[in-house]
């Protein structure tokens, strides 16, 4: 039995059975005359070597551009809705101290981040119809080929896919990576790719600075961004802390199906259905919190007319010089430290401190001069790569079965998002805008 | 009460073919490894209730990947009733691999030939009956989207349930300087009856040939260790 006794019995027998599958196809199996299935024809183009990204590229900018473009109307008419109820409240509760929870709070507050129920909504119809569809699995093939490349793992990819919705079932999907430092690189990337809850922040900022004409490109290009940060840092990781090869990977393409009504709907609601538990919980507590640091002392801030003189705004103030090399003030300040909680709150912060109507929040940040294009596009890289949120935080503790690689992946998103933002400003002022 | 496991590659339908036979609801997505937990259904045939397990997708059983040895494990250890291997009938030379190691665990397989839509779609041309007749085993033409054959499906699984002792078992062999080696494990394999009680005793060495992880670590507890590996040193 000689050769058997060697290390790769395993291949010989797998050989054989092979050969044995072959022998019975032989006498039962007629292949077609090479005939084009549908499915043949579309993975002809979205699997072109050449073609196959940029495909995919301008896929992931029509998603975008369709969400912001067919949301808009919509936000309006929920922020137009919201602030008529908060008015509505002011007038007609006595207490002066129910009347601004109730209208600074909850309407303005809590609005605020409401209002962003048709973007999300629309995104993950977007995203739905892509996975449903069957193209999803084509974009994971044809980014695996340079991922590969690149040293990653090929499986990395889908967790990727999924932080597009949430962070968190994106790094539990990382279970099915085998091999632990595949695994591990892609858990500690997967905060950089930019999940629905920082939309809101994109759209309105985005929408406020760059105009509905770009706003969508200038989203695609946070996601863009997320995408190349994750795979530098994914580079990083496997040349530095993980350091070997990436194991090979087998992907089997489904064939294209005309995704149903119902099962897209279905689909998009439950992914979209956690932001209205978040909304409902999480955000709504921390802008509670926000709401009441901002008109307490009561006789100081008269009641949160004068908002500088509020508990808030000293906390602000106090952060400010550590943002200010960006251009961003001290309500940027509070709002990117309670977005460490949930990014949706930095939303509803500025919804509260600006005290305006939902529909009115952007065109005030730019009124007030509070965002330039410059500031707004460095704003929302750091949204985009600090800290995800708490929840995904304890995610990573919890696949990692570590604090420290959870204290980790905090302190070097955060370096990393001052280095982003810092180089967007720099370059940006070399080139002239301010 | 007879028990169906369903067990086929990833992405052969075999989610949307455990909807049609059980009417559960679910979601049907298209990443792999959809199937990460362990689902079961009931479904009724005849006024006989029928439970079915659903396998995570794996294109073969061994010890390394967590998935396949669920799947592998189920089999062995919970014996179920009949196994349906779901086989993409638009690639067969893949997907037949999985079926072969089925037999070898004399798992009681039924074949569903699924995608039988593409198959005539793309002018390819199965005979069914002597495919059926080369594995030993029921094979059933089935359209997981539409539930086109799954009542012939149902009506054989329950028919392969009820023979399931006299059924033809086929053995495939691997070449005469395979099988002699398999042959000496085997016989060594067979002188542990609790260990050959429990496994098919031609997998078991088929297993230690290919040092199988966990199949080693069986091997290892028992009384005739030294022979059995003997056998392979």
């Amino acid at each position: 039995m000689g050769e058997l006794l060697r290390d790769d019995a395993e291949l010989i027998l797998a050989e054989r059975r092979y050969q044995a599958i072959a022998d019975i196809l032989e006498s039962t199996l007629t292949k077609g005359e090479g005939k084009w299935t549908y499915t043949d024809m579309f993975d002809h183009v979205f699997l072109h070597k050449a073609l196959g990204i940029p495909i995919f590229l301008a896929m992931l900018w029509a998603v975008f551009q369709f969400t912001f473009s067919l949301s808009e109307p919509f936000m309006v008419m929920i922020g137009m809705i919201f602030g008529w109820l908060g008015g509505l409240a002011e007038e007609l509760i006595a207490n002066p101290h129910l009347a601004s929870f109730v209208a600074g709070g909850i309407f303005d507050g809590l609005g605020s981040v409401l209002v962003f129920v048709p973007p999300i909504f629309m995104l993950f119809l977007a995203l739905s119809l892509l996975e449903d569809s069957g193209y999803m699995a084509r974009a994971a093939f044809v980014m695996d080929r340079i991922m590969y490349k690149l040293g990653l793992h090929g499986r990395s990819f889908i967790p990727m896919m999924i932080g597009f919705g949430c962070n968190i079932p994106a790094i539990m999907a990382t279970r099915s990576i085998d091999n632990e430092k595949d695994r591990m690189i892609t858990i500690l990337v997967n905060p950089l790719i930019s999940c629905g809850a920082r939309l809101p922040v994109y759209v309105l900022i985005a929408g406020a600075v760059f105009g509905a004409k770009y706003a969508g490109t200038v989203i695609f290009s946070m996601y863009l961004l997320g995408m190349v940060l994750a795979i530098v840092m994914a580079l990083v990781f496997r040349k530095t802390l993980f350091k070997g090869k990436p194991s090979p990977f087998v992907l089997e393409l489904p064939a294209y199906v005309v995704p149903t009504a119902k099962t897209t709907i279905l689909h998009m609601w439950e992914r979209g259905k956690w932001f209205l538990v978040r909304a409902g919980t999480i955000i709504f507590g921390t802008v509670i919190v926000i709401w009441f640091l901002s008109v307490h002392p009561w006789a100081a801030t008269a009641g949160g007319e004068m908002i500088g003189n509020s508990y808030i705004a000293s906390l602000g103030h106090f952060l400010e010089p550590i943002v200010r090399p960006f251009g961003w003030d001290w309500m940027a300040a509070v709002a990117l430290l309670f977005g460490f909680l949930a990014k949706e709150v930095v939303v509803g912060t500025y919804g509260i401190l600006l005290g305006v109507e939902e529909g009115a929040v952007g065109a005030s940040l730019v009124s007030l001069g509070l965002f330039t294009p410059l500031t707004g596009l460095a704003f929302m890289a750091f949204i985009l790569i600090y800290v995800p949120c708490v929840a995904t935080i304890g995610v990573v503790a919890k696949e990692t079965n570590s604090y420290r690689w959870a204290a980790f992946v905090v302190v070097y998103l955060v370096a990393l998002a001052f280095i982003v933002s810092g180089l967007i400003i720099g370059i940006g002022r070399l080139l002239g805008f301010s | 009460m007879i028990t169906v496991a369903i067990i086929g590659n990833p992405n052969v339908g075999k989610t949307e073919l455990f909807n049609r036979l059980t009417g559960m609801k679910q979601h049907v997505g298209n990443w792999p490894g959809v199937t990460v937990e362990k689902k079961t259904g009931t479904f009724t045939y005849r006024g006989e209730e029928i439970r079915v397990v659903d396998l995570p997708g794996t294109y073969s059983l061994t010890a390394q990947a967590a998935d396949e040895l669920i799947a592998r494990n189920y089999i062995v250890d919970e014996k179920p009733d009949v196994v349906v291997d779901i086989v993409d009938g638009t690639n067969l030379e893949r997907n037949l691999y999985l079926t072969l190691l089925l037999l070898e665990l004399e798992a009681n397989v039924v074949i569903a030939l699924n995608r039988w839509d593409m198959v005539k779609e793309r002018g390819i041309v199965i005979e069914v009956d002597k495919l059926s007749e080369l594995l030993g085993v029921p094979v059933v033409p089935t359209v997981a989207p539409t539930g086109e054959g799954a009542e012939v499906l149902k009506e054989v699984v329950m028919k392969a349930a009820k023979e399931k002792e006299v059924r033809r078992k086929i053995v495939m062999g691997y070449g005469e300087d395979v099988e002699r080696p398999i042959g000496v494990v085997e016989d060594a394999v067979r002188k542990d009856a609790s260990l050959s009680g429990r496994y098919p005793p031609r997998w078991l060495a088929i297993k230690v040939l290919e040092r199988d992880g966990q199949v080693l670590k069986l091997v290892e507890e028992s009384p005739h260790r030294a022979e059995i590996m003997a056998a392979v040193k």
